[in-house]
C-alpha cells in the first residue's frame, strides 16, 4: 500500500516554472505582449493550467483565431495535451534542465496529424478516467474502479483538478491497495518512453517467478538486455536501480495511476 | 491489533510454542522436561496431553487472579438463660450455613478444591450490611431465621447472624498443572486426546467450559465442573459410546458441539448438548467424504473442519452453532466440500479462522477470506514468523527466571551452548521417568510450591454413563476428589517469565531489541491450535512475509532516501520565481446538501444546507435556506463550539452547539448516512482548522463523551496562547447597546480573586435617579416561590445615587443589608464615566475617571463573586474584566472530536488518557486524531481498529387468564406485552434497529437465561402484578410473567486508542507525579486492581497488580495517595498505607456514609455511587443524585472531616470529575456543568455554571492543572 506520506507529497507538490511566449505570427497588436509566467503543477495537465494565460493572450492575436483550439509547443515539438506536465518536462528537458520552461502558444494551425482535440475539460477528464481504468485492469482485474461510485470518480478527478492532495489520496489509496493477500498488484501499469516520444508498453510483474520483489534493474535486463547502461527517470529523478518495482508503483505513478518513464 | 491472543502449536521435537497475534515471534513454553502431544486451548485455558500421557492445564494470560470468594453464615439463636448461643431449635438452620439457610457450610469443612488452590488469609468478618457499619462481631439482627436481618439489636431479635468470608485463591497460575490420572496407577489408562470448548454455549452461564478426554481404552470422558472460576473442573465423568466405536481424536466447539474421529476414520457427533445437559444425549454417526478416512476434526461454531488420511481437507456445511444443542442437522450438517491444499491436521479458531499444518513443508497455514458469509474462505497463507531459539534446558529456565526478571530469555540464548551438555543428560533421566512426572519435577521447585502431593482416598468413580457400570469390571479404579496433582514447575510470573506472556507489541514496544535474539529457522510443526487465536481478518496480524515489517524497511532504504533527496532538491529551483503565478488558485469552496432541521418537539424542517469555505482567508459560513430558496440563518463556523452525532437508528443526525445564539443548538438530520458522515467529518475538519487545533491535546485537557459515544476534548492552552497579554487576561464583554436599565448580568468566571479587576465606561442619561454596580454571588431560588430567584450574597454593591448626592457602598450578606459607607458623588448626569474596581488583598480599591474614589474593606471573601450586575439609566460602552488567570467561558470552549467510541474517558494530568468502551474493555488514548468516520483527518498516526459490543434487551411480558393461562393478551391497563424494562416503551424484537451502518449483529434474539432475579426453564420471571419484583419459581399468586430476550451488536470502528490489558473495568482512575501515573481501576467482579509501569512513554503501562479485598466495589478515584473507593452496596472506603514503596497499600477502611436525602426524591437512597478526589476534598455522586462533598480530606486525614451537600440544584447528577479547584459534573439530562468558587477554603464551591447542553454521559476533569 502506498504509505510513505513523504514521498507521496513531496511528488504531488512537484511543480514547474513556465513561460509562455505566444507564437510571433499570431502577434496582430503593435505591442509585444508579456511572457506569461506560471508555475504549474508536475502532475497536472495543460488544459487545466492554461485558462488564465489564453485570456491573457486572446487580447493580441486577431479576432478570428479567437474561437480557435489553442495549442503548446517546445522548440518546434508539439506537446500532447493528454500526458502529465512533468512527463512531458522530463521527455523534452530531462537530460538538459531549462528554468523556466519557455513553451510557445499557438491559436493557429493546429498540428491535426500529431495531437488529439481538447474541445473542453470533460475531454480531459474523460481521458483521464480510462486511463484510470486501464491501470486499474492491469492491477486489480478493474475490480477496485468497478466498485467505486460516481462519487469517487469525481473525488478523483476534483482532487487533482483542485490541486487536494488529501482529497485525492483519499479514493487514490483503494487504487494503490493490493489485492489477493498484500501480493502486491498484478501487473505494475508502467510506461516507458524512448526519446522521440514512442512509448512501450508490456505485462509486467512486481515480483520475480521465486516471489521476490522485482526491482528496476531486473525490470530493464528484461526489457533492454543488450543495453546495459540505460537508465530512467520520472518525477525529474533518475530511479536507483534497486527500487522495487511494486514500491515504484504505488508511489511514484501519476495520478492516472501509470509510471511515465523516460529512458535516457 | 487490538487484541492479543495466542496460537497455539507443538514441533517435532514435542516442545510447545506461542504466537501471539500482536507479536511475530514463535516464543518457546518453558520447558520443564515434558514434550507434549496434543493441545486444546480456548482463550487463558490451555489442556494438554502430555508425552506422558497424563493431562495437563496451563492457565495464563489472565490479568488478574482467579479469586472465589467461599461465605458461611454462622447463625445463633437466643435462648432464655444462655442469650444468644449456637444451640439452634432442631427446625433451624446449621450452625454454619449457607445464606438461604439451605447448606451446611461449617468452616472446618470448607476446604481448597484441590492443590491448584491457596487460602487467601484467613476466615474473616464481614463487618457492614448494604454498606452500614456493624459492631466488630459482625451480628446482624432478626425476629426469627427466614427474615430481615438489620444492623440493630433489639428486643424481638431472637436469632442472629454474621457472615464470614474467605478468599481462595487459584495460584497455579502460568504453569502447567498435571490433572489427576484416572486410576492410582498412572500408566494404567493414560489419555490419547484431550479438548475443551464450550465457552461460548448458546444461554449458559458466563464462564461455563467443556473439557473432554479419550482414554487410551476408548473411553470418552467429560471433565464436570470446569469454568473459568473452576480451571481444573472437579472429576472425570465417562461417557458411554456406541459399541464397536473406537475413538482416536475428539474436538469440542465453542458451542459445546463434540465430534470425535474413529480409528476407522469415521465421525461421530453428539447430539443435544446445550446449556442444561453439557454432555449431551447420544451419538450420531457422520458419513464420512467418499472412501477417505479422516484423521483429524476440528469444530468451531458455524464450521467444522476435517482432514483425511490422503491429506486432502474437507469442509462440513450446514453446522448451525445456536442450534447444535436442539436440532440434529445443525449438528451433523449436510454434506462434505473439499477445499483445495493438502494438510496434516486442522484446528478451528474463534470466529472460524481456521489454521492447518501443511502437508509438504509441515508450515503453519492460515485460511484466508473466512467471514461469517464465506466460511470456506479464499485461500491458504502460510504463517511466517521467526522462531524463538530453542532454550532446551530445564535447569536453565528455572533458574533463570528466579534472576533477573527482564532479560533473562537473551541471556538464556547466550548460555545455550554451554548448557547443552546438561541438557542431554536431563533428557535422559527425564526418559525414565515418563510416566510418572510429576514428583521429579517437584525438587526443582522453590520452597512455596514444595508441598508434598496430597494423599488421595480411594473413591467409586461418578457415573452418568449406563453402559460404563456394566462394562467397568475394575474394583481398582478412582476418581480423586482433589483431582488437581500438582503443578509442574513453579508459577511463572507474568512480570519475569518473558517468554509467552510478554505483550511484545505494547504500543511503545521497541521490537527491534527483541528480534535480534530470534532466529528465522524453519520450523517442523506437527500440531496446531487456534481455539484461543482471535484473527481481525481486516487487520491481519505480521505473520505474513509480505506483510508490514518488510514494508518498514523500505523507508530506511537507499534508494528511497535517493529518490526523496532528488525529489526535494528538484522541488527548488534556482531562479527568482517571484513573478511567477499559481496556475490553480485557491478558491473557497461549498457543499451543500437537503437536509432537515430537527426541533426540541422532534418535528422536522426541510432545509438545504449550504457550507462555504475558504481555506487561506480561514473563513467559513454554513447557510440553512427553506426549500424554496430563502435563508432562514447564516452561522459564522467559528460559533460552532462543538459537532457531535445524535442519530437514532434510521435518522442519522448531527448537533452543533452555537453557544451565542438565541438557539444553544441546532440538531441536523441527513437524508442518508454517509451524508451525514461526510458533513460530520468535513465540519469538524474545518472548525478544527478554524480554532487552531490539531495534533494530540495539551495535558489539561478536558475530555468528555457523547450519548453516541464521541470523544471530545476541550484543550484550555489553545485559548490561553491566543488570549495572554502582559501576564493578566482581559475578556471584553460585548455590552454595547445592551438594555441595562433592567440590569445586564455576565458571569465572571475565575470569580474575582485578588488580583481582579473591573472597568466599566459608559455615559449616564440626562435624566438619572440612581445606578448601581452589584459584584454579586450566585442566584438561588426564593424559599417560597420557586419560580423567582434571588441573590443572598453581594461582597460589593456600588450605588450612586443623584437624588442624595451621594455614592453608599454595601455588602449583602445571606439576604440581609450590611452597614452602608458613603461617598460624596464625583458623577454629572449627561457626562461619561469610567469606573474601575481592582480586587486587593485587603479590600477592593475603587477608581473613577481615573483617580482614586475610594477603598472598601472585603466584608465577605471576593472569590464568592460569580457575577457583575450593572443596573441604571446609562449606556455602556465597555464592560473589561481582567483577571491573573485565563478566562475561558462556556462559549469559547471549543470541544473537538477526537475520534473512537467509547463509554467512560479518564485523563490525569500528564496526559495519559483511558477509556472504558460499553463492553469493559480498557483503551489508552495514543495521541493520535481522527479514525473511523473522522477517516484521516490527523493522518494515520495512532489510529487503530476498534470494536465495541453492546447488549440489545426486550421484555416479553404475559399475563395469565383463567381460560388460556398466560398468554400475551394483557389488560388495556397493562403494558405493551413486547416493552423496555421500564414497561413505558413498546420495543419489539424487529423493530430494534442498529443504530448505523458499523454495527452489525453478532447473534440472533436469545432468551435471557441470566435475568436478575432468576428465571425458569424457559426464561421467564413471574410476578404478582408488573411492576413487582419478579422471581424465578411461578407461584400461585403469580398473574404476569416477562422473559427477556437479548441480541448482541457490535460496532467496528477506529480510533486514537489501543487496548491496554485484556481484563474487563468497570471504573478507572488516573493520577499523575512528574513522568508516570498511578492507574486504579475495578474490575467487572468488583475487585480494586492497580497498573504497573504507566508513564508518559508507555501510558498502557505493563500489566494489572491485584488488591486483596474483601469488599466488591463499582468506583474508585485516586488523588495524591489518596485513594477512596465506593463498594457496591454505596459504601465508602479509603486504602490505607499506600506509599511509593507500597503501592498497593494495605487495608480498606470505611468512611462515614454520607446521609441526605432530598426533597425531590426522597425515597432514592442515598449511598454513594461514584467518587472524584481532589487535593483537599472529595466530591461524591450518592445514587440519589445529590453530590456531597467531603471536605479536608488529605494524606493525614484521608477519611476527610465533614460532609456537605450541594442542595442548590435541581436535577440529579450522574457524574463528577474534579482536580484543584475545577470541579466538573454531568446531569442526568446529558448536560455539563462546571463548578464556580471552588477554593482553599470553601472545598464546595458556589454556584454550577452550564458548560455544554449535552447529551454528554461522562466528563473528566482531572488533567486540568492550570487553574
Amino acid at each position: 500500500m502506498a504509505n510513505d506520506r513523504e514521498v507521496l507529497r513531496e511528488i504531488w507538490d512537484g511543480k514547474i516554472p513556465i513561460c509562455f511566449h505566444l507564437a510571433q505570427e499570431e502577434i496582430m497588436e503593435i505591442q509585444q505582449p508579456d511572457p506569461f509566467y506560471v508555475m504549474v503543477p508536475r502532475l497536472s495537465y495543460f488544459p487545466l493550467v492554461t485558462d488564465k494565460m489564453k485570456r491573457h493572450f486572446l487580447r493580441y492575436i486577431s479576432q478570428e483565431n479567437a474561437d480557435n483550439e489553442m495549442w503548446l509547443d517546445y522548440n518546434g515539438q508539439a506537446l500532447k495535451w493528454h500526458y502529465p506536465i512533468g512527463f512531458l518536462y522530463d521527455l523534452f528537458c530531462g537530460n538538459d534542465p531549462q528554468l523556466p520552461w519557455t513553451l510557445t502558444v499557438h491559436f493557429t494551425k493546429f498540428p491535426e496529424t500529431v495531437l488529439l482535440h481538447c474541445p473542453n475539460k470533460d475531454v480531459v477528464e474523460a481521458h483521464y478516467m480510462s486511463t484510470v481504468k486501464e491501470a486499474d485492469v492491469l492491477k486489480h482485474r478493474g475490480q477496485v474502479m468497478s466498485t467505486m461510485q460516481k462519487k469517487d470518480h469525481n473525488q478523483l478527478w476534483l482532487g487533482l483538478q483542485n490541486d487536494k492532495f488529501d482529497q485525492f489520496w483519499a479514493i487514490n489509496r483503494r487504487l494503490m491497495e493490493s489485492h489477493g493477500d498484500n501480493e502486491g498488484f498484478k501487473h505494475i501499469p508502467i510506461r516507458i518512453y524512448t526519446d522521440d516520444g514512442i512509448s512501450c508498453q508490456r505485462l509486467i510483474s512486481p515480483k520475480n517467478n521465486d516471489g521476490s520483489r522485482k526491482t528496476v534493474q531486473q525490470l530493464l535486463s528484461e526489457l533492454y538486455p543488450d543495453k546495459p547502461e540505460v537508465k530512467l527517470r520520472t518525477h525529474g529523478v533518475l530511479i536507483p536501480l534497486d527500487t522495487p518495482l511494486q514500491w515504484l508503483s504505488e508511489h511514484m505513478s501519476y495520478p492516472d495511476n501509470f509510471l511515465h518513464i523516460c529512458l535516457c | 491489533m487490538s487484541s492479543n491472543s495466542l496460537l497455539f502449536s507443538i514441533n517435532n521435537e514435542g516442545k510447545v510454542y506461542a504466537l501471539s497475534t500482536s507479536g511475530s515471534c514463535w516464543r518457546e513454553f518453558m520447558y520443564l522436561g515434558l514434550e507434549f502431544k496434543t493441545l486444546s486451548a480456548v482463550p487463558h485455558f490451555l489442556w494438554a496431553v502430555g508425552g506422558d500421557r497424563q493431562i495437563y492445564l496451563h492457565v495464563h494470560g489472565l490479568e488478574i487472579p482467579i479469586r472465589v470468594k467461599e461465605e458461611s453464615y454462622e447463625n445463633e439463636r437466643w435462648l432464655p438463660l444462655e442469650g444468644f448461643s449456637g444451640r439452634l431449635l432442631p427446625t433451624d438452620r446449621y450452625h454454619f450455613s449457607s445464606q438461604d439457610g439451605t447448606k451446611d457450610r461449617s468452616i472446618d469443612c470448607i476446604r481448597l478444591p484441590s492443590m491448584a488452590w491457596q487460602w487467601e488469609g484467613d476466615w474473616q468478618l464481614e463487618l457492614t450490611l448494604d454498606g452500614q457499619p456493624l459492631d466488630h462481631d459482625g451480628w446482624t439482627y432478626a425476629v426469627d431465621f427466614p427474615a430481615q436481618f438489620g444492623t440493630v439489636k433489639q428486643w424481638k431479635s431472637c436469632v442472629r447472624r454474621r457472615k464470614w468470608i474467605r478468599y481462595r485463591k487459584f495460584s497455579a497460575m502460568n504453569s502447567w498443572c498435571a490433572i489427576a490420572p484416572l486410576h492410582k496407577d498412572p500408566t494404567q489408562e493414560p489419555f490419547i486426546d484431550v479438548s475443551i470448548g464450550g465457552n461460548q454455549i448458546p444461554y449458559a452461564t458466563p464462564g461455563t467450559l467443556s473439557v473432554w478426554s479419550i482414554t487410551a481404552h476408548g473411553r470418552v470422558m467429560y471433565r464436570a465442573g470446569v469454568s473459568t472460576t473452576s480451571p481444573e473442573g472437579l472429576k472425570w465423568i465417562n461417557v458411554s459410546i456406541p459399541p464397536n466405536c473406537d475413538i482416536k481424536q475428539i474436538s469440542v466447539g465453542p458451542t459445546g458441539l463434540v465430534w470425535a474421529l474413529l480409528w476407522t476414520g469415521r465421525a461421530i457427533v453428539r447430539k443435544g448438548i446445550n446449556k442444561d445437559c453439557l454432555t449431551g444425549e447420544a451419538w450420531l454417526e457422520v458419513k464420512s467424504p467418499a472412501e477417505t478416512k479422516l484423521t483429524s476434526v476440528a469444530v468451531g461454531f458455524n464450521a467444522v473442519w476435517a482432514v483425511s488420511s490422503d491429506s486432502r481437507v474437507w469442509f462440513r456445511k450446514g453446522i448451525e452453532g445456536h442450534a447444535v444443542g436442539h436440532s440434529e442437522t445443525a449438528a451433523m450438517g449436510s454434506g462434505w466440500l473439499e477445499i483445495n491444499g493438502n494438510m496434516l491436521h486442522i484446528s478451528v479458531g474463534i470466529n472460524d479462522q481456521v489454521f492447518a499444518i501443511g502437508e509438504s513443508n509441515k508450515g503453519v497455514y492460515w485460511r484466508s477470506g473466512i467471514t461469517p458469509a464465506e466460511l470456506t474462505g479464499k485461500r491458504w497463507r502460510m504463517v511466517q514468523a521467526n522462531m524463538q531459539l530453542s532454550r532446551t534446558s530445564s535447569t536453565a529456565s528455572i533458574i533463570s527466571s528466579t534472576s533477573n526478571p527482564k532479560h533473562h530469555s537473551l541471556s538464556l540464548l547466550n548460555e545455550n551452548t554451554v548448557e547443552l551438555k546438561t541438557n542431554i543428560n536431563l533428557r535422559n533421566s527425564w526418559e525414565e521417568s515418563h510416566s510418572a512426572p510429576i514428583e521429579n519435577t517437584l525438587p526443582l521447585k522453590p520452597s512455596k510450591e514444595l508441598k508434598p502431593k496430597k494423599n488421595v482416598n480411594i473413591e467409586n468413580i461418578d457415573l452418568t454413563g449406563k453402559s460404563y457400570e456394566t462394562t467397568l469390571k475394575n474394583p481398582r479404579a478412582w476418581s480423586p476428589v482433589r483431582s488437581v496433582g500438582s503443578v509442574v514447575g513453579m508459577e511463572a510470573q507474568p512480570d519475569s517469565d518473558s517468554s509467552v506472556f510478554d505483550v511484545d507489541s505494547g504500543m511503545y514496544f521497541d521490537e527491534e531489541v527483541s528480534q535480534a535474539a530470534w532466529g528465522t529457522c524453519d520450523a517442523t510443526w506437527t500440531f496446531i491450535e487456534a481455539g484461543a487465536c482471535a484473527i481481525d481478518t481486516i487487520q491481519v496480524p505480521h505473520w505474513f512475509s509480505d506483510s508490514k515489517n518488510v514494508h518498514n524497511s523500505d523507508i530506511t532504504a537507499k534508494w528511497r532516501l535517493e529518490i526523496l533527496e532528488n525529489l526535494k532538491n528538484g522541488n527548488n529551483f534556482n531562479i527568482d520565481l517571484s513573478n511567477f503565478g499559481l496556475a490553480i488558485e485557491e478558491k473557497g469552496w461549498t457543499r451543500s446538501c437537503e437536509a432537515r432541521l430537527v426541533g426540541e418537539k422532534k418535528c422536522g424542517e426541510d432545509c438545504i444546507l449550504s457550507l462555504y469555505w475558504h481555506a487561506i482567508e480561514n473563513s467559513g459560513t454554513l447557510s440553512v435556506f427553506q426549500p424554496d430558496g430563502t435563508i432562514k440563518f447564516i452561522l459564522n463556523l467559528e460559533e460552532i463550539t462543538s459537532i457531535i452525532t445524535s442519530s437514532e437508528p434510521g435518522c442519522p443526525r448531527i448537533t452543533l452547539t452555537i453557544p451565542n445564539q438565541s438557539e444553544k443548538f441546532i440538531k441536523i438530520q441527513f437524508i442518508s448516512e454517509m451524508e451525514q458522515e461526510e458533513w460530520f467529518s468535513v465540519l469538524i475538519d474545518i472548525s478544527s482548522q478554524l480554532n487552531g487545533l490539531s495534533g494530540k491535546p495539551s495535558n489539561s485537557s478536558i475530555w468528555m463523551v457523547t450519548n453516541s459515544g464521541d470523544v471530545l476534548n476541550f484543550d484550555p492552552i489553545v485559548i490561553q496562547s491566543n488570549i495572554d497579554k502582559q501576564g493578566s487576561y482581559v475578556k471584553d464583554y460585548r455590552v454595547f447597546g445592551k438594555d441595562i436599565l433592567t440590569g445586564y448580568t455576565n458571569t465572571l468566571y475565575n470569580n474575582f480573586p485578588p488580583g481582579s479587576e473591573l472597568k466599566v465606561v459608559g455615559c449616564l442619561d440626562d435624566e438619572i435617579n440612581r445606578f448601581h454596580i452589584n459584584l454579586q454571588g450566585p442566584e438561588v431560588q426564593k424559599q417560597r416561590h420557586k419560580i423567582e430567584t434571588e441573590v443572598l450574597d453581594i461582597p460589593l454593591h456600588f450605588n450612586a445615587r443623584f437624588d442624595e448626592s451621594t455614592v453608599v457602598c454595601n455588602t449583602k450578606k445571606a439576604g440581609h443589608w450590611d452597614y452602608e459607607e458613603r461617598h460624596p458623588l464625583p458623577f454629572r448626569p449627561g457626562h461619561e464615566f469610567t469606573i474601575t474596581i481592582t480586587c486587593a488583598e485587603k479590600e477592593f480599591i475603587i477608581k473613577i475617571n481615573d483617580s482614586q474614589f475610594c477603598t472598601y474593606k472585603h466584608r465577605l471573601s471576593p472569590e464568592s463573586i460569580t457575577s457583575v450586575l450593572v443596573l441604571g439609566p446609562l449606556k455602556l460602552y465597555t464592560l473589561e474584566y481582567f483577571s491573573r488567570t485565563a478566562i475561558i467561558g462556556p462559549n469559547e470552549m471549543i470541544w473537538r472530536t477526537i475520534g473512537g467510541y467509547l463509554k467512560k474517558v479518564e485523563t490525569c494530568q500528564n496526559g495519559i488518557v483511558w477509556g472504558i468502551t460499553h463492553d469493559h474493555r480498557a483503551w489508552v488514548y495514543t495521541g493520535g486524531w481522527g479514525g473511523g468516520i473522522l477517516k484521516g483527518i490527523g493522518g494515520n498516526e495512532g489510529i487503530h481498529a476498534m470494536t465495541d459490543t453492546q447488549t440489545y434487551c426486550v421484555y416479553e411480558n404475559q399475563r395469565w387468564n383463567p381460560l388460556s393461562g398466560y398468554t400475551s393478551t394483557g389488560l388495556p391497563t397493562d403494558r405493551y406485552m413486547w416493552s423496555d424494562v421500564t414497561g413505558k416503551h413498546k420495543r419489539t424484537r424487529e423493530h430494534t434497529k442498529l443504530l448505523n451502518c458499523h454495527w452489525h449483529w453478532i447473534s440472533e434474539w436469545m432468551v435471557d437465561y441470566n435475568t436478575p432475579g432468576g428465571v425458569d426453564n424457559e426464561g421467564w420471571q413471574y410476578a404478582t402484578d408488573f411492576p413487582a419484583p419478579y422471581h424465578g419459581k411461578k407461584v400461585f399468586t403469580d398473574c404476569v410473567r416477562r422473559r427477556r430476550w437479548y441480541r448482541k451488536a457490535q460496532l467496528v470502528t477506529e480510533g486514537p486508542w489501543i487496548r491496554a490489558g485484556s481484563t474487563a473495568l468497570l471504573d478507572i482512575s488516573l493520577w499523575a507525579h512528574e513522568k508516570t501515573a498511578s492507574v486504579w481501576a475495578i474490575t467487572m467482579a468488583g475487585e480494586a486492581i492497580y497498573r504497573t509501569g504507566v508513564t508518559n512513554t508507555t501510558p498502557a503501562g505493563l500489566h494489572w497488580e491485584h488488591i486483596n479485598s474483601p469488599h466488591s466495589f463499582v468506583s474508585i478515584s485516586i488523588c495524591n495517595g489518596v485513594i477512596w473507593a465506593v463498594g457496591r452496596k454505596g459504601e465508602l472506603f479509603y486504602r490505607e498505607s499506600v506509599s511509593e514503596e507500597n503501592r498497593g497499600g494495605v487495608n480498606w477502611k470505611l468512611i462515614e456514609t454520607p446521609k441526605c436525602a432530598l426533597t425531590f426524591n426522597p425515597k432514592a437512597g442515598s449511598g454513594a455511587k461514584l467518587v472524584s478526589l481532589t487535593n483537599n476534598a472529595a466530591w461524591v455522586v450518592l445514587t440519589n443524585g445529590v453530590i456531597a462533598v467531603r471536605t479536608e480530606v488529605s494524606i493525614q486525614q484521608q477519611e476527610g472531616r465533614h460532609w456537605k451537600y450541594l442542595t442548590d440544584c435541581e436535577v440529579p447528577f450522574r457524574h463528577v470529575s474534579c482536580m484543584d479547584h475545577e470541579v466538573w459534573a454531568v446531569q442526568n439530562d446529558g448536560t455539563v456543568h462546571r463548578r464556580l468558587g471552588v477554593t482553599e477554603h470553601n472545598a464546595a464551591g458556589i454556584s454550577w455554571q452550564l458548560i455544554h447542553c449535552g447529551p454528554i454521559v461522562h466528563v473528566s476533569a482531572r488533567g486540568s492543572n492550570v487553574y
